[in-house]
């Protein structure tokens, strides 16, 4: 979705004089590096809760992010303003990191990236602006939904569907005069059913998230989100607690690639490397995992809630391997971790708005798909669990010690799914883990869930992965049951 | 602010004058200032002046929010008059509507009142910024300190902020908070013997510059990543549980979301019907106290400028209220409290003043010292979450582990409360000190 670039010069009411002055005043103190991230972005909801979508609601948040490198060193200012004034005084403050003394090498990145934005190279084309629509038009979706939910499962006793999109309009230029524009939009619906059966209360929630405009709100969506938040209810209201301990795990194809965000995906973020937090900030070049497993970090899928066409620096969109043939092969790069470590910026460097630096981020996650089949994975297993839905998870980059929350799965008994399991949490170890993969199956899927990550600041990602059968990890479940 | 405010006054005329019946507007505005510091040197400096204006409207019957940070008069007004024709597309919701006007606040007219705001703020420079940041590292003596371990990485910030928040609406209501805030934080990481990397954080903050522990907080964070080297082992099973204070607000936090009003209405909460009723053990005792004078986490007044009080929450284990603002108070056909818990406090139980104590009356079991990731079910209560510490024999603090997980059930677990010390953290909004619980499932 890139429009012409004087309608992002007109937006943020600058020109390219006025943006060079201000690189050059970020620069005085002796900076080696300066850019500026302009951005434009509202914002709509409607929330339908108790059969009406009685609340909704628009946003606008608007300014500009003034960055000045010194070798690694960042200094950082943002304005909710365009006028050159605050800008400027913007530019000073940020300037000041140039005066702290340094024994870091001076920034050398240059020229990754040259030309103007493409229009036919757009991740994210829109058929209808969501600026361009009034929001009274979206509200028979979000009623057909909840109508949909109610037909399909008579224990639904309430539903609560939100619609959120927004459209940011991003305009950013740098020190090596590099001129770059986008307008990146997404469009949210989540759905949350609460059940009863026998006077007992159970919950279930689906989300849908793409770069994609208003087109997205059809009725095939609405049935494709009331079928899965009504699947697996029986289950749900069955569902123990296992008994907690070491076992297999076989995660299901989708949003098991949770598993790669949070265990592996985070310690190849090249600042935790930089820093030498990292539990693999010495394993660049070494064999990780099997053979024949290849892991990346893709900005490039089309529609997808990670994708870019340029990432915020400036940077195109591109797909990166982290693994390759179970190799460690490269970390995710922004612009100082890339000079850092000599090799070119990744396209990871993301921020969650103008407020904020950009760090190494994530886009989306997943694994190439192998050649086992899923059923022969579970067949695999005499004692473990099956996990294929999921709501959060966590790493500790030190340690490399990862954790993520079982929302619904299945205990695996001599090579079958038995009984439901639920609400439980998964711990491991990154590098443990990974070695301890011993199948992927064939049917690769990417979770198009809405989420997001939280290392620092927020910013939408995505995850995928075929079905794997991971050797050993630690359930969380009773002590005697 | 003044310029700010009186935009605000304007655009709840102009709202009303464009057709809204009732509007509420809250202003907020902060300004920041940190200095990030990296293995001995200053890494990063930032400056952060943040406003922006929030616009609630009850239009024809319907209600909308909407919000802003272009703070200029006439795009504000376009804005609001747009906002207004949304608010007349939504569905009819006559139960939307500000507080009755004797619930609100009355007594927040400065914004200084609750002795928040510490005036040397205007003092600080980047000079001293930078001073503090520097002088808090451990990083300069690095070999003095490393035992056994070599320290890798040493990351902090140092931060001074002022914020101020301003609400207004159309029935008369004027409040406003204003309070700085002082912080510190460093995360460390170190490198054991073995080539283990073990990391470890600690942070302080506090209103008053004078009472941060800006010292101590590197120190501390390198201590507690030390204390990690040698985990040992520990077989899945049941055990005593024990959880420092920096980390018990984990346990205490599920309990306040599940009597929120949001939860409440939509079934969706583990202490639906629960008012009046005895749920959990009579050691547990909580209650709100918003309006202590300097202390983080006092507020006057809610979102809806509605007036806090004191108030028990849970009494002996007796639920003595939910919280429900006035749109989920008139759903639920029951009366209005105030939105949300503002700084709660778990009461000392048992006669123990420190952890020490706690560790001493338990003798064995496990310290919960971090939370590694996990959830809960809002329905159910059901709960696992990851957990390091470390074990605990005789009432002494032993080997360090982790990779493991508790399980269980709110309900059941704080009927299994059996301690709860008095060591609270000052800088902490949620005054929950260590706790102790009997029996608890851990899978390792």
């Amino acid at each position: 979705m890139i429009n012409e670039k004087k309608y992002y010069l007109d937006i943020f009411r600058v020109d390219e004089i006025s943006l060079d002055a201000l690189i050059a005043e970020g620069l005085r103190s002796g900076g080696s590096y300066c850019d500026l991230f302009f951005e434009n972005t509202t914002y709509g909801s409607l929330l339908l809760r108790d059969g009406a979508v009685t609340s909704g609601g628009s946003h606008v948040d608007f300014g500009v992010g003034v960055r000045v490198l010194a070798g690694e060193k960042t200094g950082y200012a943002y304005s909710e303003s365009t006028s050159l004034a605050e800008m400027t005084a913007c530019a000073k403050a940020a300037s000041q990191i140039a005066s702290s003394p340094s024994e870091v090498s001076p920034y050398g990145t240059r020229n990754p990236s040259r030309g103007e934005p493409n229009p036919k190279a757009d991740r994210y084309p829109v058929e209808t602006n969501w600026r361009d629509v009034p929001m009274t038009s979206f509200l028979p979706f979000l009623q057909g939904l909840e109508t949909r939910v109610k037909e399909k499962d008579t224990r639904v006793q309430k539903v609560m569907a939100n619609l959120a999109f927004q459209v940011s309009d991003i305009l950013m230029y740098n020190s090596h005069r590099e001129l770059k524009w986008d307008t990146r939009p997404m469009g949210t619906v989540s759905v949350s059913v609460v059940f009863i059966q026998d006077g007992k209360i159970e919950n279930k929630a689906v989300s849908r998230s793409f770069r994609c405009g208003a087109e997205f709100l059809s009725q095939s969506l609405a049935e494709e989100m009331a079928s899965e938040v009504t699947s697996g209810i029986d289950a749900r209201f069955e569902a123990k607690r296992p008994e907690g301990g070491q076992m297999s795990v076989v995660m299901g194809a989708g949003a098991s690639g949770i598993l790669l965000h949070e265990a592996m995906g985070h310690a190849f973020e090249a600042d935790f490397n930089r820093k030498g937090t990292s539990i693999f900030a010495d394993k660049m070049g070494k064999q990780i995992c099997q053979k024949g497993i290849n892991i990346l970090d893709d900005g490039t899928l089309k529609g997808n809630r990670g994708s870019l066409n340029f990432d915020d620096e400036g940077i195109p969109g591109q797909k990166t391997y982290m693994v390759e043939d179970g190799i460690l092969t490269s970390y995710l790069h922004d612009r100082i971790s890339a000079a850092h470590y000599g090799v070119r910026p990744t396209g990871n460097g993301r921020r969650e708005s103008f407020r904020y630096a950009p760090l190494p981020r994530m886009r989306a996650t997943y694994m190439e798909s192998g050649n086992a089949k899923a059923q022969d994975l579970i067949s695999e297993v005499k004692k473990g669990i099956y996990v294929d839905e999921f709501s959060n998870g966590q790493v500790q980059i030190g340690e490399g010690d990862f954790t993520f929350y079982v929302k619904s799965g299945f205990l695996i008994e001599n090579g079958r799914l038995t009984m439901p399991v639920k609400d439980i949490n998964i711990i491991g170890n990154g590098p443990a883990a990974l070695a301890d993969i011993r199948g992927v199956a064939d049917d690769l899927a990417i979770a198009p869930g809405a989420w997001t990550c939280g290392k620092e600041q927020s910013v939408p990602v995505s995850c995928g992965i075929p079905t794997v059968l991971i050797s050993s990890l630690t359930v969380g479940g009773s002590a005697n049951e | 602010m003044n310029k700010e405010i009186a935009l605000a006054r304007h655009c709840l005329e102009f709202a009303l004058s464009e057709g809204a019946e009732k509007v509420r507007i809250t202003l907020t505005r902060s300004l920041m200032d940190l200095v990030g510091v990296l293995n001995g040197e200053v890494d990063k400096v930032a400056h952060a002046l943040d406003r922006s204006m929030q616009i609630q409207l009850f239009v024809d019957g319907k209600f909308g929010t909407f919000s802003s940070n272009c703070l200029e008069q006439e795009g504000l007004e376009a804005f609001i008059r747009e906002a207004i024709g949304t608010v007349r597309m939504l569905e009819e919701d006559r139960l939307r509507d500000l507080p009755a006007p004797s619930r609100l606040a009355k007594d927040a007219k400065t914004g200084l009142e609750l002795g928040l705001y510490d005036e040397t703020i205007s003092e600080f420079t980047p000079e001293r910024r930078r001073a503090i940041a520097l002088e808090s590292m451990t990083w300069p003596r690095k070999t003095q300190l490393e035992k056994g371990f070599v320290l890798i990485s040493e990351e902090g910030e140092y931060s001074d902020s002022v914020f101020d928040s301003y609400t207004i609406d159309s029935q008369g209501l004027e409040a406003r908070h204003t309070e700085t805030s002082f912080e510190i934080g460093y995360e460390t990481t170190i490198q054991d013997s073995e080539g283990n990397h073990l990391s470890s954080y600690w942070w302080d903050a506090a209103p008053f510059f004078k009472d941060l522990k800006w010292q101590d907080c590197a120190v501390t964070a390198l201590r507690r990543a030390a204390a990690q080297i040698g985990p040992g082992s520990v077989p899945s099973g049941k055990y005593n549980l024990i959880v420092d204070s920096e980390c018990a607000s984990k346990l205490v936090t599920p309990l306040l979301n599940a009597l929120g009003g949001y939860a409440l209405q939509q079934n969706n909460s583990f202490l639906a019907d629960s008012l009046g009723k005895k749920v959990f053990s009579e050691k547990l005792t909580i209650t709100d106290r918003p309006r202590t004078t300097g202390q983080t986490g006092s507020r006057l007044f809610d979102s809806e400028g509605v007036a806090t009080k004191e108030m028990d929450i849970i009494s002996q284990g007796v639920v003595k209220t939910y919280f429900l603002n006035t749109y989920m108070a008139a759903k639920m056909e029951m009366a209005p409290t105030v939105e949300d818990a503002t700084r709660i406090c778990v009461s000392p139980y048992g006669g123990c003043i420190s952890q020490e104590d706690v560790l001493s009356k338990v003798g064995d079991g496990i310290l919960v010292t971090g939370f590694n990731g996990g959830n809960s079910n809002s329905a159910t209560g059901n709960f696992s979450y990851g957990i390091e510490g470390f074990v605990v024999k005789d009432g002494k603090i032993g080997t360090p582990v982790r990779e493991m997980l508790i399980t269980g059930n709110f309900i059941d677990l704080w009927n299994k409360l059996t301690l709860a010390a008095d060591d609270a953290r000052s800088c902490m909004s949620k005054q929950i000190p260590t706790l102790a619980f009997r029996d608890i499932d851990f899978a390792s």
